[in-house]
């Protein structure tokens, strides 16, 4: 009808989506490395994200791939096998990868971080003496400092990736990081962990070793004199004596962070931003990518979790919902006869705005995504939004397989 | 049920990241304000985002006016401290605060509850502070706090960190202090915790979990959940019956002649629409049936950025709701 088609060019129906269609194999793109870090804000997916990537590597290379969870949903973990956090990788048997689709050509083994004890081994690793260790792991105030210090999670993922990398037990390690709101949180931990372990800000709380804490002049020191108060004298003792023996870990940490640092600016390293279309970790993604460009870190690839499905760009579907808005009566009177049933004007108005809606909203998602393109020639993937959340291996294969350039 | 969470001296809104609940104590800041209450916003993680749902730049430790009857601090952590040095322990502002930003970080993190209770303490210091003008004589300098809490985990601490401190110190200035934030957070007519929520999964077992512990643990009560970004469904099942009829194959060359388009592509769409709109509704019953409190539910804004724009569609649809 001439009247719906002289409305086309206001519904979009010359919207031509635009980043090139033709999905990249991220699998084969990011297998190819020996590490790769999966980042965005928290709740874009990465967990899953990471556990369907490693399974298309397993699928794409004859290798050993490792995929390293950080806070799995209970039933993601399960569907990997993992049952509880501890420090014994498990292997997601060939089988089950097969009943989900999938022909494997290498193995895959999955992991929950254990965080308390990748800094546990930091701890024994760096410390100069057993025993300095072992005061150390022993101190409450550790307790608290390798669980709620800002930034510990983002550390000890950090360190589990060199660990199993240096390792030489796996050919790829694939990393999921810690939910945060910032994506750059896991880039600043190690700076940050250094600042903390390297007490320059903290030698005046631990006094001076030889004389002890009655020497120091309590007087110059409101804050010492308040705390002691508050605290009790034991505890400003054991906590400088926590701080002292911290200090010692300080060289060894310093010259890890080092080397975490050049691995991930290394060849052998990919990072694979994930992030929704949500406003907050949307510019999130921008932003780290933006910085990753900056510091010339090696961003491997893109993915965009939770998009609306293609069809909704269809302009000829547009033209069609416009249609049944603007002439509800005929669209009515169309449908009840194509459908066999009657119809309502107000239910072709209501068909027609609802796809309307979505439409739009296709359309400014598209526009959104395209501003991802600025990074350059960028491996983008597109994971469409569904209605189940994914908690078995058959939800992940599906997964792999769009993030393998096949269409969902 | 607004009412009667605007009517609380404190309320303090909780939720997993992710699920809104700074967008949310901005609107509940709003509406308080159009009651002609005298709103003080605390933003606990001092990031600027609290503000920026009411319209303004990041605030200082200071409360600072942002909208009408609207005022907003942030705890930043040294600020926080010093203030709570100062009033509970007399200790003069300290002019060079370096070395003290330092050591704030890795003595509020190690010492179990101290964070904790510099939080709570300034937010039992606000309840408690008086102004007085010519015109009212003295009274509460607030008729309501809203506290913008840290993500779940943190929060029950927080709310027990008076009880925490009350079996570490024997007595003295700090216990009574200590005793009189324990009744506060204790009195359900004063103080309240609610949750906010999203139809999902893992949001929704979070809610949960966080609801019974705080009954369990804590002696705050549980006032209200608010559930954040629901769908509902447009057109009715028949409906979408209709469409997916008249999209069969057969009716396509008259589809294209009558209505100028095609029906195929929309039929997917709505299909995947009302399946999320199901979705989303089982998870909203979930959480109905383990909550002991109301579930207030907030419809989605599609991609609505952070602001003060944002943070008023969201005051309105409390209230329409």
């Amino acid at each position: 009808m001439a009247a719906g088609v002289a409305n086309a060019s206001q519904r979009g129906s010359v919207h031509t989506p635009a980043v090139t269609p033709g999905s990249p194999n991220l699998a084969v793109e990011l297998g190819a490395r020996a590490a790769v870090v999966c980042c965005g804000s928290g709740g874009v997916g990465k967990t899953t994200v990471s556990a369907a990537l490693a399974m298309g590597i397993v699928a794409e290379y004859d290798k050993r791939v490792m995929v390293l969870t950080i806070d799995p949903a209970r039933r993601l973990a399960a569907a990997l096998g993992l049952h509880a956090v501890g420090p014994d990788p498990i292997s997601v048997p060939a089988a089950r990868l097969r009943r989900a689709g999938l022909r494997p050509r290498g193995e895959l083994v999955a992991a929950m971080l254990d965080q308390k004890s990748t800094w546990d081994r930091m701890v024994e690793r760096h410390a100069p003496t057993r025993q300095a260790a072992e005061r150390i792991l022993a101190n409450r105030f550790y307790q608290g400092i390798s669980t709620a210090f800002n930034g510990s999670q983002e550390y000890a993922a950090m360190e589990a990736l060199y660990e199993l990398h240096s390792g030489g037990e796996y050919d790829c390690v694939v990393v999921d990081t810690p939910p945060s709101r910032s994506a750059l949180d896991f880039l600043e931990a190690p700076d940050r962990v250094n600042d903390f372990v390297g007490g320059r800000l903290l030698s005046w709380l631990a006094g001076p070793s030889r004389l002890g804490w009655r020497a120091v002049n309590l007087a110059a020191t409101p804050f010492l004199r308040m705390a002691d108060r508050l605290l009790g004298a034991d505890v400003l003792r054991e906590l400088g004596e926590f701080v002292r023996d911290l200090q010692g870990l300080y060289d060894g940490v310093q010259q890890r962070s080092r080397r975490v640092k050049s691995l991930l600016r290394s060849a052998d390293t990919a990072f694979a931003v994930v992030t929704t279309l949500e406003p907050l970790p949307f510019a999130e993604a921008e932003f780290f990518c933006q910085r990753l460009r900056e510091e010339a870190m090696p961003l491997g690839a893109v993915v965009v979790n939770r998009l609306l499905p293609g069809d909704l760009l269809d302009g000829r579907a547009a033209d069609a919902a416009g249609f049944l808005v603007e002439h509800p009566r005929a669209g009515a009177a169309w449908l009840s006869e194509a459908a066999g049933e009657r119809v309502t004007a107000d239910t072709s108005r209501r068909l027609g705005a609802a796809f309307l809606t979505l439409h739009q909203l296709a359309v400014r998602d598209d526009r959104q995504v395209a501003r991802l393109t600025h990074f350059g020639s960028l491996p983008l993937a597109r994971l469409p939004l569904a209605d189940r959340e994914v908690v078995d291996i058959e939800g992940l294969a599906t997964l792999t397989a769009v993030l393998r350039g096949n269409s969902a | 049920m607004l009412d009667e969470l605007l009517s609380r001296r404190v309320l303090f809104v909780t939720g997993k990241g992710g699920t809104g609940k700074t967008t949310l104590s901005a609107a509940l800041a709003l509406l308080a304000a159009r009651r002609g209450r005298r709103v003080l916003c605390i933003e606990v993680d001092a990031k600027g985002a609290l503000p920026a749902c009411l319209g303004s730049p990041p605030v200082p430790f200071e409360p600072r006016v942002v909208q009408p009857n609207i005022s907003c601090l942030a705890l930043h952590p040294e600020a926080s401290l010093q203030e709570y040095l100062r009033l509970y322990f007399h200790v003069p502002r300290f002019t060079r605060m370096t070395p003290l930003a330092g050591v704030f970080d890795f003595v509020a993190n190690s010492v179990p509850g101290i964070k904790d209770m510099l939080i709570v303490g300034k937010v039992a210091y606000e309840e408690k502070r008086m102004s007085s003008t010519p015109r009212s004589g003295a009274r509460p300098q607030w008729d309501i706090i809203i506290v913008d809490s840290q993500a779940s985990g943190h929060v029950l601490p927080q709310l027990n960190a008076a009880r925490a401190m009350l079996g570490l110190v024997r007595g003295g200035i700090i216990r009574s202090q200590v005793e009189w934030i324990d009744a506060c957070l204790a009195d359900s007519r004063r103080t309240l915790l609610t949750i906010c929520a999203l139809p999902e999964e893992m949001p929704v077992a979070e809610a949960l979990e966080l609801h019974d512990r705080a009954r369990a643990e804590t002696r705050v009560t549980v006032g209200a959940c608010f559930l954040n970004r629901t769908l509902r469904t447009a057109l009715t099942p028949r409906q979408v019956r209709v469409l997916r009829q008249a999209a069969a194959p057969e009716h396509a060359e008259a589809a294209r002649e009558h209505l100028g388009g095609e029906l195929g592509p929309m039929v997917e769409g709505i299909q995947l629409a009302q399946r999320l709109a199901e979705a989303s509704q089982a998870q909203a019953r979930r959480l109905r049936a383990g909550l002991s409190c109301p579930v207030l539910e907030i419809p989605v804004q599609a991609r609505a950025r952070p602001g003060l724009a944002t943070t008023r569609l969201i005051a309105s649809a409390l209230t329409a709701g």
